[in-house]
């Protein structure tokens, strides 16, 4: 306990020692971080890959939404797919677990999280986790972990900013925290908007849509005595934006309009009490509920198009234990229960979730060089059965310029909603999909009906589905050769069974295909990830990082050691054999990636400036030559790097910000392929602050 | 549609050259074997280009493209299209239709006709394997047929890709027919599209097939 309390103080001394220095993209290793092993611990002390991103460096380089801010960090790739999510150590978005202050987000359109529905204004830091850490956070921690800290009530001040840039952008934001005594109370307010832009003018409808939203939060700290502290906070968020389209054909529009809603609500409430020296206690509650809906318009004469809704609740009761047996032996421990219920126009009923678990971590410090942390979950769930995940981490300190770590950790992800009860037919293209819950009753009930051609799968293996998992090692080094430079080198090995992919299942007699999903494929990614920081002047410092990154499907390879792959040479469209060479992994992933950034700092004079470069090397799209696989020049998105820049200058003490900065500076666009990616953003940002904290 | 031309153009030109180049000297044919092939016969590769298959020629009344839902019945031996007037009858050995291929073997059809498909290169297919061959089953509509070369994306020979809406010949599947008449041919699709491009987009007019084959008069290898 003792050096629980000297650590805490010790990250209190560092952190107001840095306020000063202001260290913005290195790892200062006495930063404390919580995600790791869900105890507050220095990131010296964390064995396994964790980057820190402090507020200052957000707001140095003007980011507004969660996406803005992880796309500049080694290793991370936003990915387009209904919604902008983050590729960590090559896993799709779905496998990335997104916290807010400990708890998890709801909301994931086919598997995406949409990070722009995050502000970033209350955001005090980012700690992310790459490997598994579903030994401690259960499903969906797979590739790792995404924890938003936000600000905590400290000091009375208050913050009002205003922001416009390109595309009619605009950004509102104001914050209060007032400190008496034994109550803190912090409040943020947000509202964004945008007219959006279009990379396509001559077809109906924006490439993104107007929309604007608004984000409310609010942070209550009541501390009873000492050793018996409360946190309650909510978070509101409330979308709306524009759907214009056409469904018509070139000669004969026909046009679509409406207008889609988004709320996104969190309530927490946390009891922390030190019940003796050692041992302390912590109760959690939270309810979290993500609903959209949308209606859409036939614009000839304003009749229904379409009218969805989905709506997701989630609620979870949580218990966790620190207890210090002595300075060298901590134990984690915690159990809780999982409320989920999902309604959706594309779901049949109101389905409901369950999930038990418990975990259990045991932090060892036999001598000043080793630190090893052992634990593992169990989790219980109503639909698809158990799943046990341990975790072993290690690290050994060779001296204050080298220390190594390893961890080995089992990771998976539950299947979704939509896997287990989606219940959807498109009767115009003429197929039918349905979840793995509710395939067995429906296809029972054709098969009476004789409107069953043909059963495709074992039969045996209908309405049977099992969680993705994976087992992963990470395997690093953090480096400080020289006073001044600073770097750390990680490899990483994910190999994963069982992901669940779509597929037909059977064939009805009027030729309609069913799908469903299935556990399908194994794939495997792993890479190396390096970042490095030196620092030229006191006021100047540089920072490159770099990732080097494999993807690739087991059953693709075992095809092409059968001779059984084939492609079509561009030239003649003849067919030849793939090599393994020739095989580009998976689509989406960029073998390298990295960035380049530059950041100046004169505390004294209140200024700073900084350029950030991010460069993502060439993808894979999608299949060109009728093989399904990347495996030709022509299936990729061409590599690419883009240059953004921001300056400002306080002024009358700090109580006054002027920014300016450029997004995207060089206008780098690729219509087709990143819609995504808006040109040239220009903004210009004013901040005042009022309060005894200058 | 002058990008359009010209990559047609690029085409004929690379098809010329490609035609040429077999006329002289590259025989891809192996050398007969004498005790199954009494007859030595010199098989040349033939390839057809942009053969139509049911164009689109207007729209329905939802707006979207619509043929006229016919079949081109074709003779590997002649290289001819067959007339339509000329359809029942033993004179075709394969007929397209959109993505759907028949052949001339079956309860409703009039040859002897069958195919299989054979997985491995066009060269590799040195011999066929006549227990492996199947007949078109019972003509129902042109969704829901049993057919000796299945339809629908990925099951028979080509892959449809939804997010580029482009339809592309599977590499390695080559498909092996037994004609009208009995004898035995192999041809390997080559494109979808009109002109055969490199990388077509739905931008490309489809419905017209660019393939080669081999025609053998005798015997079962090539």
């Amino acid at each position: 306990m003792r050096q629980n309390i000297l650590l805490l103080l010790w990250s209190i001394a560092s952190v107001a020692v840095q306020a000063q220095s202001d260290t913005l993209v290195s790892q200062d290793l006495s930063e404390v971080v919580v995600t790791a092993t869900r105890t507050e611990k220095t990131l010296s002390a964390i064995p396994m890959p964790v980057t820190l991103i402090k507020k200052t460096q957000i707001q140095q380089i003007g980011s507004l939404r969660l996406n803005e801010i992880l796309q500049e960090q080694t290793g991370l790739a936003i990915v387009a797919d209904h919604g902008q999510g983050i590729q960590m150590q090559g896993f799709n978005p779905e496998y990335t677990l997104i916290l807010i202050d400990g708890e998890p987000l709801v909301g994931r359109t086919a598997g995406t999280l949409e990070l722009s529905r995050l502000a970033v204004g209350n955001i005090k830091q980012i700690e992310i986790v790459k490997g598994p850490s579903s030994s401690l956070y259960g499903s969906e921690a797979l590739a790792g972990v995404v924890n938003i800290i936000t600000e905590q009530p400290a000091n009375t001040t208050a913050t009002l900013t205003a922001r416009y840039g390109s595309n009619e952008t605009s950004d509102l934001s104001t914050s209060f925290n007032v400190r008496r005594d034994r109550l803190g109370i912090y409040g943020f307010v947000n509202r964004y908007g945008s007219s959006g832009y279009d990379f396509t003018p001559a077809t109906f409808g924006q490439t993104v849509e107007p929309f604007h939203n608004y984000t409310l939060q609010t942070k209550l700290n009541y501390d009873f005595t000492e050793k018996a502290k409360l946190t309650v906070s909510g978070r509101y968020f409330w979308e709306v934006q524009d759907n214009n389209f056409d469904v018509g054909e070139a000669q004969a529009p026909n046009l679509i309009s409406g207008e889609g809603r988004i709320e996104d609500k969190n309530l927490q409430a946390i009891y922390d009490h030190q019940l003796t020296r050692a041992w302390r206690t912590e109760l959690r509650t939270y309810y979290t509920a993500y609903d959209t809906e949308s209606e859409l318009f036939y614009q000839s004469d304003q009749s229904l198009y379409e009218s969805t809704f989905f709506n997701q609740d989630f609620i979870r009761l949580e218990n966790i234990h620190e207890y210090f047996l002595t300075d060298k032996h901590i134990l984690t421990a915690g159990i809780g229960n999982i409320w989920e219920s999902v309604a959706a126009s594309r779901y049949e009923d109101l389905n409901r979730f369950q999930t038990q678990y418990a975990f259990f971590q045991y932090e060892w410090l036999p001598d000043e060089a080793w630190n090893i942390v052992a634990g593992g979950r169990v989790d219980r769930h109503s639909v698809y059965g158990t799943q046990v995940s341990p975790k072993l981490s290690l690290q050994y300190t060779f001296s204050e310029k080298l220390s190594l770590n390893a961890s080995v950790g089992r990771g998976f992800k539950a299947p979704d909603f939509r896997q287990l009860y989606l219940n959807f037919t498109n009767t115009v293209a003429g197929y039918s999909v349905y979840g793995t819950e509710e395939l067995p009753s429906i296809l029972a009930e054709l098969q009476a009906q004789n409107q069953i051609e043909e059963v495709l799968i074992d039969p045996s293996l209908i309405g049977d589905i099992q969680a993705e998992t994976s087992t992963s090692y990470n395997f690093g080094a953090r480096l400080n050769p020289l006073k001044r430079l600073r770097g750390d080198i990680n490899f990483f090995r994910n190999d994963v069974t069982n992901l669940i992919e779509s597929q037909t299942v059977a064939v009805r007699t009027n030729g309609n295909r069913i799908f469903s999903y299935q556990n399908l494929s194994s794939i495997f990614t792993q890479g190396i990830e390096t970042n490095w920081t030196y620092q030229l002047s006191s006021t100047l410092q540089v920072s490159a990082g770099y990732q080097y990154l494999e993807a690739k499907d087991r059953e693709v390879l075992d095809q092409i050691d059968e001779g059984a792959l084939f492609r079509r040479d561009p030239a003649t469209l003849q067919t030849v054999r793939v090599s393994r060479s020739e095989y580009g992994g998976l689509f989406g992933r960029s073998r390298h990636m990295g960035n380049f950034k530059i950041f100046y700092e004169h505390p004294e004079k209140g200024i700073f400036t900084n350029a950030r470069v991010i460069y993502r090397g060439r993808y894979g799209f999608g299949d060109r030559n009728g093989n399904l696989v990347l495996d030709q020049d022509n299936e990729y998105v061409p590599g690419y790097a883009t240059l953004h820049i921001s300056a400002g200058k306080d002024l009358y003490q700090k109580r006054l910000r002027a920014q300016v900065g450029a997004d995207n500076l060089l206008n780098y666009r690729d219509e087709a392929n990143i819609p995504n990616l808006a040109g040239r953003l220009l903004w210009a940002s004013i901040q005042f602050k009022i309060g005894n904290q200058p | 549609m002058n990008k359009l031309f010209f990559r047609g153009l690029v085409w004929l030109m690379v098809v010329g050259l490609f035609t040429a180049c077999n006329e002289d000297d590259d025989d891809p044919t192996p050398m007969p074997d004498p005790d199954t092939d009494p007859i030595a016969v010199e098989l040349e590769v033939r390839t057809v280009t942009d053969l139509p298959a049911d164009p689109f020629t207007g729209e329905d009344d939802m707006g979207r493209p619509v043929g006229k839902n016919q079949f081109t019945f074709y003779s590997l031996e002649n290289q001819t299209i067959v007339a339509r007037e000329d359809s029942a009858s033993s004179n075709w050995d394969i007929a397209f239709q959109g993505t759907n291929i028949i052949i001339n073997g079956g309860p409703d059809r009039f040859g002897e006709g069958g195919a299989y498909i054979f997985e491995g290169t066009f060269e590799e297919l040195q011999s066929v394997d006549p227990t492996r061959f199947i007949v078109d089953g019972v003509d129902n509509d042109v969704n829901d047929s049993d057919l000796a070369i299945p339809t629908g994306s990925t099951n028979g020979w080509y892959n449809y890709n939804p997010a580029i809406q482009v339809a592309t010949p599977i590499p390695g599947r080559i498909l092996v027919i037994r004609t009208a008449s009995g004898k035995y041919a192999k041809i390997e699709i080559l494109s979808y599209y009109k002109g055969a491009p490199e990388s077509p987009t739905n931008e490309d007019e489809s419905r017209y097939y660019t393939f080669r084959y081999v025609y053998q008069p005798e015997g079962t290898n090539f």
